[in-house]
């Protein structure tokens, strides 16, 4: 069994001429809670593009528990689900169309699919809205319809770009409690957030971008010690890469 | 092969396509009954036989080859167009699906909507005239593989276009021209020379006489050399449309 969820190497991704993703290398263990940080622009969410297939990268290799996400592309896709930062759907589809069409996607035959689908629009509580336009639903509702996308195949690696922007506080908690009991559960997460608050409640591992390079990587221990909090030591990572 | 996947993507095709149907079938189903009522029966009547049939009978043919061109077309352009103006194609770049199965996928969405829409334009005309289908197998052939074409000439408008003015491009200055260009009215003999000749080298005329003779029995070309052009094209065409999926032509960042 392969022990990295996720390997990146020398990863390098340029539109036009400017360097977006500038060679970055790390790896992810299956069952860490990884928090992907950085400011806006510093490659976080072209770095997700690229594990995803959403972006061509011009350098590097990146692997899905050992597979490789161009050359085996369908495979590794198979282990992966993303809840995106923007909210990439058909605004006219109902809710549970959303889902059930992500499911069949991904393979899961019509009877299990239907059951699959109950459950995770359950989980974020959206039974009642399944039969609403993505368009009607309220920013927080349509949140949870894009997490409940990425989750519906029971995905081993789930890549969160700010899930919790723009929800309240109900929600942000449940989708805490939620995490935690897939992380424990065995499932790898990457996820990325301004909210420090929160990565350091939820990750055993950050990696801090920056321009597109990585400006550090660790456990949250090696962040959070000597009485800074994950903020302070972020502020000063990043304060002391700009002055570079 | 990913057949929940595709089957899936299919369906999703098809629920767009009856999700719209007023757009999507009304629509053309209404412009061919004005069609068939003016040039069929109107203009037809006074006509009579026609290289042998009624005018309305030699018409048909082209109508129904017309919106099944239009409609495959205007399928696939504007499923792949809007998905990456939206950004719902992310959905199907992020599973497990190959680049065939996406193009499978659309395609078959067109070829759906270019058969209903053109079969329910032979149903239209049922009302005006006792149409005929000499070669059942024929005409499905024929008209699959016409739609196949055009969801792929569809798909790369799609891709290629970053605006709604660029969607319709082809359609207006290509498409349509030689339609009506290709032998949808007229008999290729009732041209000038110089335009038979035009006509000729037109590969509209060759879907338009390959559906005529597949309803009518009447034909002026080869509708073997019909068959192997539009295989050469759906080959062509599908290579093409693969490989800018592979490479991520305006779809990927």
């Amino acid at each position: 069994m392969n022990e990295k969820a996720l390997e990146i190497k020398n990863l390098k991704k340029e539109y036009g001429k400017n360097v977006a993703v500038n060679g970055i290398s790390f790896d992810i263990k299956q069952g860490d809670f990884f928090g992907f940080l950085g400011p806006n622009g510093a490659g976080k969410t072209t770095t997700i593009k690229c594990i995803t297939g959403i972006a061509n990268f011009q350098g590097g290799a990146i692997k899905v528990f050992g597979i490789d996400v161009v050359k085996e592309y369908r495979d590794a896709r198979k282990k992966i689900g993303l809840a995106p930062q923007e909210f990439n759907v058909d605004i006219f589809a109902k809710a549970k169309d959303i889902v059930w069409y992500m499911a069949g996607y991904y393979g899961i035959p019509t009877k299990e699919r239907q059951a699959a689908v109950d459950k995770v629009l359950a989980k974020f509580e959206m039974t009642e809205h399944a039969d609403k336009a993505f368009q009607e639903l309220s920013g927080g509702l349509k949140r949870r319809v894009i997490l409940a996308r990425a989750m519906v195949h029971d995905p081993d690696l789930l890549i969160l770009d700010e899930p919790t922007a723009g929800v309240d506080v109900e929600l942000r908690r449940d989708l805490w409690r939620y995490l935690q009991e897939m992380n424990k559960a065995g499932k790898t997460i990457l996820l990325t957030s301004h909210y420090l608050e929160e990565v350091s409640h939820l990750c055993n591992k950050i990696g801090i971008i920056n321009d597109g390079k990585i400006a550090a990587i660790g456990e949250l221990s090696d962040f959070v010690k000597d009485g800074k909090t994950l903020e302070d030591r972020y502020l000063e990572i990043t304060a002391k890469e700009n002055k570079k | 092969m990913n057949f929940i996947g595709l089957s899936t993507f299919v369906s999703r095709e098809i629920g767009r396509m009856f999700r719209v149907w007023v757009q999507t079938l009304v629509t053309p189903w209404i412009s061919a009954l004005l069609y068939i009522f003016v040039f069929g029966e109107i203009v037809g009547s006074r006509i009579g036989d026609f290289a042998g049939v009624s005018y309305i009978d030699f018409v048909l043919p082209g109508l129904v080859m017309m919106n099944i061109i239009g409609s495959s077309f205007a399928h696939a352009s504007s499923s792949v167009y809007f998905m990456k103006w939206i950004r719902s194609i992310d959905e199907i770049l992020v599973a497990p699906l190959s680049y065939l199965e996406m193009i499978l996928g659309f395609v078959i969405g067109g070829i759906v909507r270019g058969l209903v829409v053109g079969i329910g334009v032979y149903i239209v005309a049922l009302l005006f005239t006792a149409a005929t289908i000499d070669h059942l197998a024929l005409f499905l052939l024929y008209s699959m593989s016409i739609a196949a074409v055009f969801s792929l000439l569809g798909m790369l408008v799609g891709l290629w276009a970053k605006s709604f003015e660029q969607l319709s491009l082809l359609n207006t200055f290509i498409i349509m021209p030689l339609t009506f260009l290709g032998g949808v009215f007229n008999s290729i003999h009732m041209l000038p020379e110089v335009m038979q000749k035009f006509t000729l080298i037109n590969p509209f005329f060759y879907f338009v006489d390959g559906l005529r003779f597949a309803m009518i029995g009447i034909r002026e070309s080869n509708v073997m050399g019909g068959a192997i052009l539009i295989a050469v094209l759906v080959f062509g065409l599908g290579t093409l449309v693969w490989y800018l999926f592979k490479i991520g032509y305006r779809i990927k960042d």
